[in-house]
């Protein structure tokens, strides 16, 4: 489903993000992106989104290379994704209803469908009586399960969220997460980068772990998802992880 | 285009919470307009003076200032003799300047009354004017003729005059007509930077540029449409005024407004609608090129 394909990515103030990345992400996995601060887990999921295109490297999602895509076809590979973002980006002055309709009426679809799908998504993340409520009437949970309801409202074969836990309490973004593995269950592919070492461990999936712009592990090795964040103590165990890719400095 | 209910209320949306500077842009585009149509007006009327002075089939022919009356009145003879001449009437000096005698007041007219130096004069009408040059000639050619009041001479400096104006009005007007589109496409700028957060939304959920676009362009054609109304009224009261006070100085039949209002309203609708177009059309593009935190300006 998505394919990096020696991916680099140099930003035009020459900051170089990425560095050959080679990742093959299957149609249904779920998978976490961990890596410390500015290693480039954004850079990967912007990638992905078509926010940014890579300097050298193929990316293919869907069977469509990215570099054939012409710009008018961009906004139509962004329907089959959902994106949730760690500041939740809900409009203020509408209410929850607007707000995951307001996707809805960003592709053009009719005021009768918007009408029979917002509530049942919104049924899905727990907000179905919070439909009336401003952004601001709700919890840091509550606004991002309003956020992800918004991701999920198109029907996306993708969820992409750059840690969506961020500005959540740990309760919350436990239960963020829960919700995104229920979706994931239902067959949509799910992309998480988070900072949180709980969340890896206690929902065991497949981890890719990025260090200065290198994908240095992707496994679902249960030493890795146990201390995602000191991968590098693994580099150098004869027992690291076989299926884990290592690239040298 | 699907949703097209949504981006049209959308478009209005932006126009009222934008008002101030949608007031602006209204309010320099109708400028540009009503100096537009009066330019036109103006142009379309001195034509029809030109033509009417231009078709008038009465010549005057002055004499020289040393013919008797006898002598004036065989040269009357004389031109009416000519074939496309069909009536003379004379016009003595002292008829041409009582002609002025208004004007002059009874004392200026007094002391100038023995001076006259107004030739004599013939009114001579023609039947024929696509023979005027020829009986032009003629008439020239008599002994006596002094000169003739050529109307072409007269239509041919009114018709310099508005070719004059029209120029200038060119000049005034496309400065005018791109201050219009520049302070549109700030407005909608403006508008687009108070709404990057929803644009970054829409984008990032796949709307297409055109979806994005439109109401944003909704907002700078509704400007346009606003601006149109705004100046076919503004120059329907100022066109009836002007005329009828330039009428009493200056006698003649300019074309009614009720003939030309159609036309001039159409021409402001679809100026108006291609300057709101293109004014938020520009500031647009730069903004549809952005992804992202970019949109967001962060
Ligand atoms: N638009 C940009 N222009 C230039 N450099 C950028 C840009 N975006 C990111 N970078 C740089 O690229 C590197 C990777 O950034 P990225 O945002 O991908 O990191 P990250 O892993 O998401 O970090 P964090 O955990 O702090 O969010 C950093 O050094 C960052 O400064
Ligand atoms: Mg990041």
């Amino acid at each position: 489903m998505i394919d990096f394909d020696n991916i680099s990515k140099i930003y035009p103030n020459g900051t170089h993000a990425l560095y050959d990345v080679n990742i093959h992400i299957e149609k249904g996995e779920f998978v976490f992106i961990v890596g410390s601060s500015g290693a480039g887990k954004s850079t990967f999921l912007k990638l992905i989104m078509h926010e940014e295109t890579p300097t050298s490297g193929e990316i293919t999602i869907n069977g469509k290379k990215i570099s054939k895509l012409k710009r008018r076809d961009i906004p139509y590979l962004r329907r089959h994704m959902g994106i949730v973002f760690q500041d939740f980006r809900l409009i203020e002055k509408m209410n929850v209803f607007d707000n995951v309709a307001f996707a809805m009426r960003a592709v053009g679809e009719s005021s009768a469908t918007i009408k029979k799908r917002v509530p049942y998504v919104l049924d899905l993340v727990g907000l179905k009586n919070k439909m009336k409520d401003k952004p601001s009437e709700l919890s840091g949970g509550e606004q991002q399960r309003v956020s992800l309801a918004r991701a999920l409202v198109n029907n996306p074969e993708i969820i992409v969220a750059d840690e969506p836990t961020g500005n959540v309490d740990p309760e919350m973004s436990h239960e963020i997460i829960e919700l995104l593995n229920e979706i994931n269950a239902k067959g949509t592919t799910v992309l998480v980068v988070t900072h949180e070492h709980d969340l890896v461990r206690e929902f065991h999936q497949r981890v890719i772990t990025i260090d200065h712009g290198r994908v240095i592990a992707d496994t679902k090795d249960k030493r890795v998802s146990e201390n995602p964040f000191a991968v590098d103590d693994f580099t150098d165990d004869p027992h690291y992880p076989d299926n884990a890719v290592v690239l040298p400095d | 285009m699907k949703g097209f209910g949504y981006l049209a209320k959308e478009g209005l949306r932006n126009v009222w919470n934008n008002r101030i500077m949608s007031i602006a842009s209204v309010c320099v585009l109708v400028s540009c307009l009503v100096l537009t149509g009066a330019a036109a007006l103006f142009s379309i009327n001195v034509a029809q003076v030109v033509e009417s002075v231009g078709d008038s089939n009465e010549t005057t022919v002055y004499l020289k200032s040393d013919v008797s009356r006898l002598e004036a009145v065989y040269i009357g003879k004389d031109i009416e003799k000519l074939d496309n001449v069909v009536s003379t009437e004379f016009l003595s000096k002292e008829d041409a300047l009582e002609q002025y005698k208004d004007e002059l007041g009874d004392e200026l007219f007094a002391q100038i009354e023995d001076r006259n130096t107004l030739p004599d004069a013939y009114v001579v009408v023609m039947e024929d004017l696509s023979l005027y040059d020829d009986t032009v000639a003629k008439i020239k050619s008599i002994d006596g003729v002094d000169s003739i009041n050529d109307h072409r001479e007269l239509a041919k400096k009114l018709t310099e005059i508005s070719n004059l104006i029209n120029i200038i009005c060119v000049g005034v007007v496309s400065a005018l007509m791109i201050i219009s589109i520049f302070i549109i496409a700030n407005t909608i700028r403006a508008t687009m930077y108070s709404r990057r957060f929803e644009i970054s939304i829409m984008k990032s959920v796949g709307a297409t540029d055109s979806f994005v676009r439109m109401p944003f362009l909704i907002e700078g054609v509704v400007i346009g449409i606003v601006s149109a109304a705004v100046s076919t009224g503004a120059i329907s009261l100022l066109y009836e005024s002007v005329m009828s006070a330039i009428t009493s100085m200056i006698p003649f039949s300019y074309i009614p407004l009720s003939n030309v209002v159609l036309y001039v309203s159409a021409a402001f609708a679809a100026a108006g609608i291609i300057v709101g177009f293109f004014g938020s059309f520009i500031s647009i593009r730069k903004y549809l090129k952005k992804e992202g935190n970019e949109i967001l300006g962060w």
